[in-house]
């Protein structure tokens, strides 16, 4: 305010409240017409909302765009990945049943569980041609499944042969099984029906007895050579049959199929030996059941359906069989190779897809948080610049300058950011960002400033015309108070000095007393010589005859003197008395001429005497040096009495005071001297008392200031012996050393001053 | 996601495995018999089965043993082991059998009491005195109520050496496990008593292809023949022997088939011995023959006692008696235990007693002579004829 002038008009203060504009007469033209361009609070809170609206809205989309992708793999998954993956997975499961099949075809030991296992496998390859096909018609594994069908066909031709040669296998074991027992059969009794004919045979020809009822045969007939033949043919059928049984078994055990020619051959020498031995037995041991067996033998062994040939067949086919395993082993290794890899990219597939998923929901999760990051920092950061420190703080310190100026101070200027932005001239070298500044700031808030600015002025202006006014009213106001206060000081300190005076008198009581007393008891002694010498003159009278008048006369002289005597002593009384009246009158004293070596020396006794009535003990040596020569001067008597005495007294009682501190040796003195000395008259008063502390010496002569005991003083003694001093033109020094002396110099004017002048004159007049 | 759905692919729907419990029927028990019923030895067999149903008959007549019924359930294995086996697994698996009894032979027992043996059936009196059954330590489930062969071939050579004084005795057997047992005790009683074997002649089971053998026989001059084998070569034999004038002391062990055997001799059994096991079945003055003569008459009143038949009601007599100290509720460890606790057991004048290691009941032979009617007697001792 002060360093701007005051302005003429409000619109003008507005103008020149921006000092770049000052500086810049070009822009103080109409801003309406050249700055109609303004962004307001409302243009900013509705672009804020906005931006809030579109960042929502952008979340929303990304949402969506993130839960789209997450539910396209998921589905992917449901409907592709994971029924391929158990398909595949079947797929590898019947595969493994296919392949199974061969060995347990092989390995099948009878006829049903044969069957069984073909039934099963037949179940199998029809169930794994739907899972290829379900598979083809879901996705493109064309090469994949193509090759594993090509597999599984080869393995199902590896299969139709097993099948086929096992069946027929198990066909012929059923078959050799048969024979088994019938061969058992067959060997059995053979063996009966041998045995028994050889006993038989061997006994005859021992015995010659072939029936118990028989006569024995002679040795000629029953060892006979066709007897011994029949005996030794019938040894050999025996051991050919056993021989051919013996090599039947052998057959039937055998496991390599190039050893079966050999035994054939032996087997088909055994039988062409027995046939043989048997047609050359006789009739009688030739019968049905012993050739029958034999034959049976025969064809057991090599009919064309015999054990040989079954035999041979079978063991043909088990070689078959397990060259066409092997086949299908390597056959059903590749398929299984093949499935593996497909489960395994089908696996990887739906891997994918479910990491795809996943990926998706992750990578929409994180742009969720990272948008939501950025829309509570954007908030917080257009909320901290735009809402507080732009809006809020703006209005805030609006508000307290309001505030303030509500209060009546008008003296500090409108502070609020952007209120001192102005449009940028053109061309001016930072005009860009100067322009910027000012759409930032150049707002209603801005708008009110400048208004309430322009209102503090006009305001402050009217106070400080006001103010004046208002000051000068004050200061009567003041003055008369002034007034009032020094006339209350001045009747206070009437009361004071009233009071001082009524205290010093009662301080001289004491020594007044004495001093009344003595011209008292010359009155009294004085008196009674009187009254005697009356009596001696009645006495002398009333002797008639004698009358001796000249010694009357002696006694009236005598008389006369005694009596001036009285007169004499009772003035003197009557002016202690009369000098206590004026000392202690509350009137103030007139100025006269007065004898103050006098003065002096009768406070000085007064005081004394008025000290040693309170403590007897005490006493004092008093020198004197007063100049006789003094001239009397012009003072008001009852004042520097009271100065006198209240040196006087203080003496006094420094000394007391150090006689009661210190031992015997302690002898006080208290000297008193007056002389003239240029046109001033200067008395001492010293004493060798306690002195004055160093630290109040330069304070002694203000009021209440004082070293003696409560109660002993006022402390306003020194403070009215300066006072009265100084009214009569004079002035009082101090010489002290603590603990040894106080010498108080009073110096009075010979010439006394103009008030006692002028108050003398009245008096004459 | 990809490792559930595999997992759950993977999971296996266990089907629950019910054990089948084998025991016998709440109201009855079941007996099991594999014997030669058709064959040679069906005699046995037969005679055997007989004895065993006149002996349930009799209990069940009388209530059952604890309340139980008694059955029998007889299989043929025409005294071929491999059908001994087949039925004798049948038996235990299919029918349940609370125990298997009244087996005919010693290769069929040989080959079917380690099925019964593992399957821990009890397997009661076999009608055959080979030694391995006498194994009580290897065999617990074996309950034997014959006097064993090597008990036979010792009472044989008893008599012969003591009451005849022959020191010539040779063997004929039959060339089998039951053959080799025979032949096994004899040699071990002749043994005992200083002497060997002065021939072994064998001849093929099934055959009667005894000649050859009856010569050799002959040309060692034995004095005393003991025959173990079948009935039919035995008899042939025999006669054989009959025919060529050679007459040795002939003695046939128990399972030859006493009937079958005096039949087949007829005229030519006269002076035949025979050991028996069991007491003389038509001496009815012992309560347990007579008992045995009333329970076979109760089933058959046309069927004649016989040793084998008296051996079945035997068996029966001593399962019941072993079930009816099983208690009321018997198992077959009870079964067997309760029998080696019992002590003496008399079955009516018939002793049996069972111990720890002993699974062998009746430690008697019994001589037997078929007279000159064709008939059997009984004697104690061997004299002239």
């Amino acid at each position: 305010m002060n360093e701007s002038p005051p302005p003429e008009s409000p619109q003008d203060l507005t103008e020149s409240s921006a000092s770049e504009r000052q500086a810049h007469p070009v822009a103080t033209k109409d801003p309406k017409t050249e700055y109609n361009f303004r962004i307001g609070i409302g243009a900013r809170l509705y672009f804020l909302l906005f931006g809030a609206v579109v960042l929502m809205g952008g979340a929303t989309l990304l949402a969506y765009f993130t839960f789209n992708e997450t539910l396209r793999h998921e589905i992917r998954l449901a409907e592709y990945s994971m029924p391929n993956l158990i398909n595949s997975v079947d797929l590898a499961r019947k595969s493994a049943i296919a392949v199974n099949g061969a060995f347990r075809l092989v390995s099948a030991s009878s006829q049903e569980e044969h069957a069984a296992v073909v039934e099963t496998m037949a179940q199998e390859t029809v169930s794994l041609e739907n899972s290829i096909l379900e598979l083809e018609a879901r996705s493109a594994f064309g090469q994949q499944t193509q090759l594993i069908r090509s597999h599984l066909e080869e393995l199902g031709k590896h299969l139709d042969v097993i099948k086929q040669s096992s069946a027929r296998r198990l066909e012929i074991g059923q078959a050799l099984h048969v024979f088994i027992d019938e061969l058992g059969e067959t060997t059995r009794r053979l063996e009966r029906l041998l045995v028994q004919a050889i006993d038989d045979q061997a006994f005859y020809l021992i015995s010659g007895l072939r029936q118990l009822d028989d006569k024995a045969h002679p040795i000629k007939k029953r060892a006979s050579e066709d007897e011994l033949t029949a005996y030794r043919n019938l040894i050999t059928v025996n051991q050919s049959a056993n021989l051919a049984v013996l090599l039947l078994d052998e057959v039937l055990v055998l496991a390599d199929r190039q050893f079966l020619p050999p035994l054939e051959e032996r087997f088909q020498s055994a039988v062409r030996h027995f046939i043989h031995a048997y047609a050359k037995l006789p009739d009688s041991m030739q019968h049905d059941l012993l050739e029958e067996n034999l034959m049976r033998l025969d064809e057991i062994g090599q009919g064309p359906e015999g054990v040989i040939k079954l035999r041979q067949e079978a063991l043909f086919r088990l070689e078959q069989e397990q060259d066409t395993l092997a086949k299908a082993r390597t056959t059903s290794e590749a398929l299984m190779s093949e499935v593996n890899n497909l489960v395994a990219h089908i696996n990887e597939e739906a891997i994918q897809s479910s990491t795809a998923s996943r990926a998706a929901a992750q990578t929409g999760i994180l742009l969720l948080i990272l948008l939501n990051v950025f829309g509570t920092v954007g908030a917080f950061v257009l909320g901290s610049l735009f809402v507080r420190r732009y809006l809020v703080r703006r209005l805030v310190r609006l508000a307290s300058a309001m505030r303030e100026m509500a209060k009546g101070d008008l003296e500090v200027p409108v502070q609020v950011e952007g209120a001192d932005t102005a449009m940028p001239v053109k061309g001016s070298p930072d005009y860009l960002i100067r322009n910027i500044w000012y759409l930032i700031w150049n707002d209603e808030v801005t708008d009110m400033a400048k208004a309430l600015e322009v209102f503090r002025r006009y305001a402050h202006e009217v106070q400080r015309l006001n103010l004046v006014e208002q000051l000068a009213k004050e200061l009567d106001a003041k003055n008369e108070n002034l007034e009032n206060a020094l006339e209350n000081l001045k009747n206070a300190q009437d009361q004071v000095v009233a009071e001082q005076k009524l205290a010093s008198l009662g301080q001289l009581t004491a020594g007044v007393a004495h001093e009344i007393k003595n011209p008292l008891n010359f009155v009294s002694n004085f008196a009674k010589v009187s009254i005697e010498l009356a009596d001696e003159i009645e006495e002398l009278m009333k002797q008639q005859e004698n009358l001796d008048l000249e010694e009357i006369r002696s006694i009236l002289d005598e008389l006369r003197i005694s009596l001036g005597k009285v007169k004499e002593h009772g003035e003197r009384a009557d002016n202690i008395v009369r000098s206590m009246l004026e000392h202690s009158r509350s009137k103030e004293g007139e100025w006269r001429k007065t004898n103050l070596n006098a003065l002096l020396k009768q406070y000085v006794v007064l005081s004394f005497h008025a000290l040693r009535a309170e403590d007897y003990t005490f006493n004092a040596e008093m020198k004197e040096e007063l100049d006789p020569n003094l001239e009397e001067i012009v003072v008001i008597p009852q004042d520097i009495s009271r100065v006198f005495l209240n040196l006087a007294t203080n003496a006094f009682q420094a000394l007391s005071e150090k006689q009661k501190k210190t031992d015997g040796n302690y002898e006080p003195e208290l000297s008193i001297s007056s002389r003239q000395v240029g046109d001033h008259v200067e008395f001492s008063i010293r004493d060798n008392g306690t002195g004055i502390p160093e630290d109040i010496r330069h304070k002694i002569f203000e009021p209440f200031v004082t070293t003696k005991e409560p109660g002993k003083g006022t402390g306003l003694g020194l403070s009215l012996t300066s006072d009265i001093l100084v009214r009569h033109g004079g002035s009082i020094q101090v010489d002290t050393e603590e603990g040894h002396y106080t010498e108080m110099r009073v110096l009075l004017p010979l010439e006394p001053p103009a008030e006692a002048v002028s108050s003398m004159e009245n008096r004459t007049k | 996601m990809t490792m559930r759905m595999i997992l759950l692919l993977l999971v296996v729907v266990a089907t629950p495995w019910v054990p089948a419990r084998a025991e016998f029927d709440q109201q009855t028990i079941v007996f099991g018999q594999s014997a030669a019923l058709t064959g040679p030895a069906r005699e046995l067999g037969i005679g055997m089965r007989l004895g065993l149903l006149a002996a349930f008959a009799e209990v069940n007549q009388e209530g059952g043993i604890h309340e139980y019924q008694l059955r029998l359930e007889s299989l043929d294995d025409r005294y071929e082991p491999e059908a001994a086996i087949d039925n004798t697994r049948a038996l235990i698996e299919q029918h349940k059998v609370f125990a298997l009894i009244g087996a005919v032979g010693t290769p069929t027992s040989k080959s079917a009491q380690p099925v019964a043996t593992e399957a821990g059936v009890p397997y009661i009196a076999p009608f055959t005195g080979a030694e391995f059954l006498r194994d009580a330590k290897m065999r617990p489930n074996v309950v034997n109520v014959r006097a064993s062969y090597y008990q036979e071939t010792e009472e044989m050579v008893v008599r012969l050496h003591e009451d005849l004084g022959i020191n010539r005795i040779s063997i004929f057997y039959q060339n089998d496990s039951f053959g080799q047992a025979g032949l096994n005790g004899l040699r071990r009683a002749v043994n005992r008593h200083g002497l060997n074997l002065i021939e072994e002649v064998y001849y093929t089971r099934n055959t009667e292809a005894v000649k050859i053998a009856l010569l050799d026989l002959r040309r060692a001059n034995a004095e005393a023949v003991v025959i173990v084998g079948a009935y039919k070569p035995a008899a042939t034999m025999i006669r054989w022997a009959r025919r060529l004038n050679f007459n040795p002391y002939f003695i046939n062990i128990s399972f030859i088939g006493s009937a079958a055997l005096a039949k087949a001799l007829g005229a030519d059994g006269t002076g035949v011995y025979v050991t028996q096991v069991v007491p003389f079945p038509l001496d009815a003055s012992l309560p347990i023959v007579a008992q045995y003569q009333k329970a076979l008459k109760a089933i058959d009143g046309n069927s004649k006692p016989s040793f084998v038949s008296l051996e079945g009601y035997l068996a029966g007599r001593i399962a019941i008696e072993g079930l009816r100290l099983a208690g009321p509720a018997p198992t077959r460890e009870h079964f067997l235990q309760a029998l080696v606790r019992a002590g003496d057991i008399d079955l009516g004048g018939f002793h049996l007693r069972y111990g720890v290691n002993d699974n062998q009941g009746s430690d008697r032979v019994y001589l037997t002579r078929i007279n000159k009617r064709g008939q059997f007697q009984s004697v104690e001792t061997m004299s002239a004829p």
